[in-house]
C-alpha cells in the first residue's frame, strides 16, 4: 500500500522560504522511510508557479501547484479552507506544516480539528517503529524530550525550523508538477487586513542567521547592545536578547530568544552577559555551537555551553570583534 | 464588553534544569516543591483582558480546568483584577488532551451565556503543543485570530495588533472571536497588588463538574484522545565546557576568536 506525504510549502513569487524545502525534507526522510511512500508537495502562495520544479529538485515526487493572491498570512481563513480542499483532493495519509506562526500558530491545529485527526506541533525528529511514526519534540521548555504518536488513519505534523536540513537541490530528480483547482475566490474571511507597518529590517533574521549574538541583563543599558551590533555585523550575524533585555527595551520583542519568544538553531550562538535561565535555553538550547561570555563563573549558562570565556563583556567584546575583524579580512 | 481567558496552571517552568524531574511512567513532570503558575503566554493574555476592561468597561472572566490547587490561579487572576473565576473540575477530565479540553471549555462557555471575546495563550509553558486555542475557536464555531498582542476597542468590531518582524500588522475580526495571544512590549503581566490578593482570598470560586456542564465523561476523558505521549525522557547532556584561558579579557577576546577559527565556525 502507499502511503502519501503530503507536505505544506508557502511561498510568494520571489522566495520560496527554506522553512518550505525543511518541510519537504522531514517529508522525503519519512517517505523513505515507511514502505512506498510517495511525497507530495502542495505549494501555496501568489503568483508561486516558478517554485514547482525547485521542489521537485529538493525531494518531491509529485507538487500541486495552488497559485492564488489571497493565499497569505492574514488571510489565514482562507489557507485553511484550501488546505481542508486539497487534503480532500488528494487523500494524503501524513500531513507535514512548518511549524511557524501559521502552519503551528494558527491552519494546522484547526485542520486537525476540522479533519478530526490528531496532530503533533514542533517536532524535531521521528522514528518509523512497525509503520507507526513516533514524533519527537521537545516539552517543559526543552528541558525533556517527548515521543508522540497520533491516533488514527490520519495525522499531522508540524516541524520545528531548522530542525530538518532541506535536500541540496538534484536538477536530475524526477517528479510530476500538477496545476490544482481549488475555488479561492469563492472562499470568505471574517478577519480582514486593516494596515501592515514594517520597517525594513536591519541586518539579518534570527530565523535565516547562521550566527547569532545574543545579550542579557548584564549588558547594563542599550549602548551595551551596541558593541553587539558591531561583532554582529563583523560576523554576518544577527543580533538577538534575552527576556529581560527585550522587557528593558534593550532590543525590540521581535529579537527575544526564548521560550516566550523565537526558538532558534543557529550554527553558532554566542550569549553574551546571559545567565542561562531555563527560559532563554529553550529558545537557545537546539544551537549547534553555544559560547558563552559572562563575569561570573557559576551562571548556568556555562553548564551548556561549549566554549566559554569568564569575563566582563566590557573587555572581551571589543577584541573578540577586532581579532575577528582581521581573521574574516574585512 | 466580555473577555474570557482560558488559563492554564503549570509547574514553575523556571526551575533549573538540575532540579527538573519526570516520572517516565506517568510521562509527565514530578512536581517536588515547585511552585504552581499561570502559564506565561495565559498570563499575558489576562493582561490583554485586563487592559481592554479597562478601556471599555467590561468585564473579564477566568476560567482553568484542573484539580483542586488550580484554585490558586484563580485567585491570582482576581486578584490581578478579574471580575469572575471558575475552575472546571472533574475525576473524569484526568488524561484529557487538547480536544478533550477543548470540548471541555466550549462547554463552560455555553454555561458562561454572553461573551464577546475568547482569549488564550499561544501555547502552554509545560507541554507547549498550542493546540486548545483553536481547536477551541473551531469547535465553538468562532472566528480565529492568532499570536496577537494587543486589542483596540471598536463598533461592533475590534482591531488586533499582531506582532510580524520588523512592524506589526493590524487586523480587524467581527465579535464574538477567539484570539490567542503572543508577548511584546505592551502586554507584560502586572503584579496583583496585596489588597487584590486579601480580598481575592475572601471570594468564593465556583467549581464546576462534568455533569454541572452536561458533559459525558466518556466525550472527554483519555480514551478520546487523539494524540498521545508515549515515552517522555531527559535528553543526556554529556556537556563539558571548554574555556578559554588568559591574563585578561581583551587577550581572552583574541584566543576566542581564534578558537571559533579553528572549530570552523567562523
Amino acid at each position: 500500500m502507499m502511503t502519501n506525504i503530503l507536505t505544506f510549502c508557502f511561498a510568494s513569487a520571489e522566495e520560496l522560504p527554506r522553512a518550505s524545502l525543511e518541510v519537504l525534507a522531514a517529508g522525503r526522510r519519512l517517505g523513505d522511510e515507511l514502505r512506498n511512500g510517495c511525497v507530495q508537495a502542495a505549494l501555496l502562495g501568489p503568483d508561486v508557479e516558478g517554485h514547482g520544479e525547485t521542489l521537485v529538485h529538493h525531494g518531491a515526487d509529485e507538487v500541486f501547484i495552488i497559485s492564488h493572491p489571497r493565499l497569505q498570512y492574514y488571510e489565514a481563513d482562507v489557507i485553511l479552507e484550501t488546505l481542508e480542499a486539497i487534503v480532500q483532493q488528494l487523500s494524503p495519509d501524513v500531513v507535514l506544516f512548518p511549524h511557524d506562526e501559521l502552519g503551528g500558530g494558527n491552519v494546522g491545529p484547526r485542520l486537525a480539528y476540522r479533519l478530526g485527526t490528531g496532530i503533533v506541533t514542533d517536532c524535531v525528529g521521528f522514528e518509523v517503529k512497525d509503520d507507526a511514526i513516533r514524533w519527537l519534540r521537545p516539552v517543559y521548555g526543552g528541558k525533556a524530550m517527548a515521543y508522540m504518536v497520533a491516533n488514527g488513519p490520519l495525522q499531522l505534523a508540524t516541524t520545528r525550523s531548522r530542525a530538518f536540513e532541506p535536500l541540496a537541490p538534484d536538477s536530475a530528480r524526477q517528479g510530476a508538477v500538477h496545476t490544482l483547482e481549488v475555488d479561492v475566490d469563492s472562499m470568505s474571511s471574517p478577519v480582514s487586513l486593516v494596515e501592515r507597518t514594517q520597517e525594513e529590517i536591519e541586518g539579518i533574521s534570527l530565523d535565516q542567521a547562521q550566527i547569532i549574538v545574543s545579550g542579557g541583563r548584564g549588558m547594563e543599558d542599550k549602548e551595551g547592545f551596541s558593541a553587539l551590533d558591531r561583532l554582529a555585523e563583523i560576523l554576518g550575524a544577527a543580533v538577538g536578547g534575552s527576556r529581560p533585555a527585550a522587557d528593558l527595551g534593550w532590543v525590540p520583542h521581535s529579537r527575544l530568544v526564548g521560550q516566550t519568544g523565537k526558538i532558534v538553531a543557529p550554527n553558532l550562538y554566542i550569549a553574551v552577559a546571559i545567565s542561562g535561565a531555563p527560559q532563554h535555553m529553550a529558545g537557545a538550547g537546539s544551537s549547534k555551537t553555544i559560547v558563552a561570555i559572562n563575569k561570573d563563573e557559576d551562571a548556568p549558562i556555562f553548564k551548556v555551553a561549549h566554549v566559554g570565556v569568564v569575563g566582563e563583556w566590557e573587555n572581551v567584546i571589543p577584541a573578540l570583534t577586532v581579532a575577528c575583524k582581521e581573521i574574516l579580512g574585512s | 464588553m466580555h473577555i474570557i481567558v482560558c488559563l492554564k496552571q503549570i509547574i514553575d517552568p523556571e526551575i533549573p534544569p538540575h532540579i527538573f524531574q519526570i516520572d517516565p511512567v506517568k510521562r509527565k513532570q514530578i512536581r517536588g516543591r515547585q511552585a504552581l503558575v499561570i502559564s506565561d503566554f495565559d498570563a499575558i493574555a489576562l493582561e490583554v483582558a485586563l487592559q481592554l476592561k479597562e478601556r471599555t468597561d467590561g468585564k473579564v472572566t477566568a476560567i482553568t480546568i484542573g484539580q483542586k490547587e488550580a484554585v490558586e490561579s484563580l485567585h491570582t487572576a482576581l486578584a490581578m483584577g478579574t471580575d469572575e473565576t471558575m475552575l472546571i473540575s472533574d475525576p473524569a477530565f484526568e488524561g484529557a488532551d487538547s480536544f478533550g479540553k477543548a470540548h471541555i471549555l466550549a462547554a463552560a462557555l455555553c454555561k458562561l451565556g454572553e461573551f464577546d471575546i475568547v482569549l488564550c495563550g499561544r501555547q502552554a509553558g509545560d507541554v507547549e503543543l498550542g493546540l486548545v486555542g483553536p481547536f477551541l475557536a473551531e469547535k465553538m464555531g468562532l472566528p480565529c485570530v492568532t499570536l496577537m498582542a494587543n486589542i483596540e476597542p471598536g463598533d461592533g468590531k475590534v482591531r488586533l495588533k499582531r506582532p510580524i518582524e520588523g512592524g506589526y500588522e493590524i487586523l480587524e475580526a467581527p465579535l464574538p472571536f477567539l484570539a490567542t495571544v503572543t508577548n511584546d512590549e505592551s502586554n507584560v503581566p502586572r503584579y496583583a497588588s496585596v489588597r487584590g490578593i486579601r480580598a481575592a482570598m475572601r471570594k468564593k470560586i465556583p467549581v464546576w463538574s462534568a455533569a454541572d456542564l452536561g458533559l459525558d465523561p466518556a466525550e472527554v476523558g483519555p480514551e478520546t484522545a487523539r494524540i498521545e505521549m508515549e515515552e517522555l525522557f531527559i535528553p543526556k547532556r554529556e556537556m563539558r565546557c571548554e574555556f578559554i584561558e588568559g591574563e585578561s579579557g581583551p587577550e581572552k577576546g583574541r584566543r576566542l576568536a581564534l578558537r571559533l577559527k579553528e572549530l570552523k565556525l567562523i
